[in-house]
């Protein structure tokens, strides 16, 4: 296990929960004495990361015997928010016991691992029943001008859909709120002669699994499932495209694995730090968060400034059958941090700061129309430091896959030419 | 599974309690009236439980609204856990969030007194785009000022200082086993006495009445000091928000010096309203001509239904 020094700033935007583990440690001394050689320490906190990105501290107290006498382990939430799935605490726990087995005497890591495995599977190391919606596949059949064949990935228990189409390095196209992978189809054809077009879809939109509970999603757990994503598709070289939530999703993922990216295409997006919105962000947050459900197909129809088919506007809605699965969809303009001390706003800040040490070439698309992300261009061209000029989208607007697809993509395409394929 | 209530509670509280879990505990809470109408939830504070909202739940109803009564975590129906850390103002928000993302409420309205106004607050301005109103009774939303009885060690700091509270509060159960009924204007009858009590008489049920005072703010560095402030920073996000005080001028834990701040931090607020013949359990001594007051403020803000 990889121990950190978390921030003073970090620390104070979560809350301890410290019954996760209380442990008197007298009655195996030989264990005390292995945890404070591997902390290094018999009285303090050491922290670590999780798989699941959530923060853990092991606190370790003496109280006079001159080796640790007790342990307790701290899980760190966001301050003011429910605490994550039990599931994903039970996990990292078990990760934990691991870990003490591996550097305490007399304790079979194996033994530990088919116990957590197998035992603990009785009190639910996954989700429980009922907790994750998938959409009927019927829901997407006849989809216009989008005849890719899905395929799947299994990320923590859920599944994760994708499409590809062309060959060669891969350009990876993220969509955002409230849409899915159909939102690329004009600009999946033109760009698979150049590369392999690879479009997923997000956990809790288009064809992937979607949980119900609203806890399981935050701005890391979708940054999280995209790493994995990669991660399972070995993905190398890629050319990133992101709209809308797309941005910050992909961008965080990229500052945590930049070695796997070659360039970025940034369009109507960025990467909120917890400061400045538009006007008509708010005004777009305010709405979703006080409606109980999205008319998804009325809203990227009203939005587009391309007149959309029936069948088009049916192809955005048909992820969602009802309300039950849109806990993702309600909940993205919420997961957009606004404040400085808002979940995610925090990780940004460390995300920005490695984007600016990045050498790789950006391409900034701004649509004239979108009055969402008006701001955000001139913040995403002092993100990085090889960023070219801005191309500006006329005649087009938040979704300007939809408006404008092929010139976008027409764009890229002699962006990506001009800077050496 | 919560513990089921006693016989002699039923005539005066016969609501069914319901559960979930809000992290890893289980909270109890009680849902009555119209599913589609406007959500109030109403807050108790130290030491007391929905129970104090009686008077409160059969008017809001008639009147069209859904009323909710959640137990904090430590206090009456809920969990007891035993863990200080579990009881802090930003354990009880998170808490309360819980129960607002779970039960899925859109435009909700918060009423709070004593803890229920900082812990209700403090979670709706995690949640401020789903707020539809609040009516605050006898609390605060800030650290810059304290009055008289907070900073004073006769009775209240001596009460749960350090080792010495645990003895007042846990083996005497100063406030667990006499609060409400000590200070009633309307003089409580036993019963009703016991109704407050007896949701801590399992031993070591009663970590909560000890954290929540040694929660209150009074100097930088106390804990729960930053996540007062944080609440007291935020209150410029609820100008577009109506609300209304309503008060007891004669509680000594509160008295209106605290309504004048908070009218300060909050200048389009209504009120505050003064209801005299009640300290600071107001709800159980003026309970239905407070909660007539809420509902007349309500007919004129907001729709009945959310």
């Amino acid at each position: 296990m990889k121990f950190i020094t978390p921030s003073a700033e970090e620390l104070s935007l979560l809350r301890p929960d410290p019954v996760l583990i209380e442990q008197e440690l007298d009655c195996r001394p030989e264990v005390a004495e292995a945890l404070e050689k591997a902390v290094g320490f018999r009285a303090g906190r050491a922290y670590w990361r999780s798989a699941h990105d959530h923060l853990y501290a092991l606190e370790l107290a003496d109280l006079g015997r001159g080796r640790p006498s007790q342990a307790r382990v701290f899980g760190h939430w966001d301050r003011f928010e429910p605490r994550p799935p039990e599931h994903e605490i039970r996990l990292d726990l078990v990760d934990f016991c691991l870990w003490v087995a591996e550097v305490s005497p007399g304790v079979d890591p194996q033994l530990v691992d088919r116990l957590a495995r197998t035992g603990l599977n009785a009190v639910g190391l996954s989700r429980p029943p009922g907790a994750v919606m998938r959409t009927p596949e019927e829901r997407f059949s006849n989809l216009p001008d989008y005849p890719y064949e899905p395929r799947y990935v299994e990320i923590e228990g859920l599944r994760m859909a994708y499409v590809e189409h062309g060959a060669g390095d891969p350009i990876l196209m993220l969509h955002g709120e409230p849409t899915w992978g159909f939102l690329y189809r004009r600009m999946i054809p033109p760009l698979a002669e150049v590369g392999r077009a690879v479009v997923p879809d997000m956990i809790g939109f288009g064809r992937s699994d979607k949980p119900v509970q609203d806890n399981e999603y935050s701005f890391k757990s979708h940054v999280r499932w995209m790493r994995a994503f990669i991660k399972a598709l070995d993905l190398r070289r890629i050319t990133l495209i992101c709209q809308d939530w797309g941005g910050p999703i992909g961008l965080r993922t990229l500052a945590d694995m930049p070695e796997r990216f070659s360039r970025a295409v940034v369009m109507n997006t960025g990467i909120p730090d917890g400061s400045g919105f538009s006007q008509a962000f708010m005004a777009w947050r305010r709405f979703s968060q006080q409606s109980s459900e999205l008319d998804v197909a009325q809203l990227v129809r009203g939005t587009s400034r391309r007149k959309l088919t029936d069948a088009e506007a049916a192809a955005y809605g048909a992820p969602f059958p009802s309300r039950d699965y849109q806990a993702g969809a309600l909940l993205f303009p919420r997961l957009v941090p606004i404040r400085l001390d808002h979940p995610g706003a925090y990780d940004d800040r460390v995300a920005i700061r490695t984007l600016k040490t990045l050498n790789l070439p950006v391409l900034p698309v701004f649509a004239a129309g979108d009055a969402i992300t008006r701001d955000a261009e001139a913040v995403v061209r002092s993100m990085f430091k090889n960023v070219s000029p801005t191309v500006t989208i006329q005649n087009a607007g938040h979704f300007i896959q939809e408006d404008a697809g092929e010139e976008v993509a027409g764009h890229i395409r002699r962006w990506m030419e001009a800077a050496g394929g | 599974m919560l513990r089921p209530k006693p016989n002699w509670l039923k005539s005066m509280f016969p609501w069914e309690q319901k559960s979930l879990q809000v992290n890893g505990r289980t909270m109890a809470y009680i849902d009555e009236g119209d599913p589609q109408g406007r959500p109030v939830l109403l807050l108790s504070g130290n030491p007391t439980w929905g129970f104090l909202y009686r008077d409160f739940i059969p008017i809001l109803t008639e009147a069209g609204y859904r009323a909710i009564a959640p137990d904090w975590i430590g206090a009456g129906y809920s969990d007891h856990p035993r863990e200080d850390s579990a009881l802090t103002l930003a354990h009880h928000i998170a808490d309360l969030v819980s129960l607002l993302d779970q039960l899925r409420l859109c435009g909700f309205v918060i009423v709070g007194q004593d803890w229920g106004g900082p812990q209700g607050i403090g979670a709706a301005l995690q949640r401020v785009e789903r707020l539809a109103a609040a009516v605050l009774m006898n609390t605060w939303l800030y650290t810059d000022y304290v009055g008289q009885f907070h900073a004073s060690p006769i009775p209240w700091t001596t009460w749960h200082a350090p080792i010495i509270g645990q003895y007042f509060q846990k083996l005497v159960k100063v406030l667990s086993h006499r609060g409400p009924t000590v200070t009633s204007k309307r003089g409580i009858t036993e019963i009703e006495g016991l109704a407050y009590h007896h949701v801590f008489d399992e031993p070591e049920s009663d970590s909560v009445v000890l954290t929540w005072p040694r929660t209150i703010p009074l100097r930088e560095g106390d804990r729960g000091f930053a996540d007062m402030a944080a609440i007291q920073r935020r209150l410029p996000e609820l100008a577009g928000v109506p609300i209304l005080l309503l008060w007891a001028p004669e509680d000594i834990v509160f008295p209106i010096e605290y309504a004048r701040r908070l009218k300060e931090l909050l200048p389009h607020a209504e009120g505050p309203i003064e209801f005299n013949n009640a300290a600071h359990f107001l709800q159980d001594d003026r309970g239905p001509d407070l909660a007539r007051a809420i509902v007349d403020f309500l007919k004129n803000k907001v729709e009945v239904k959310s």
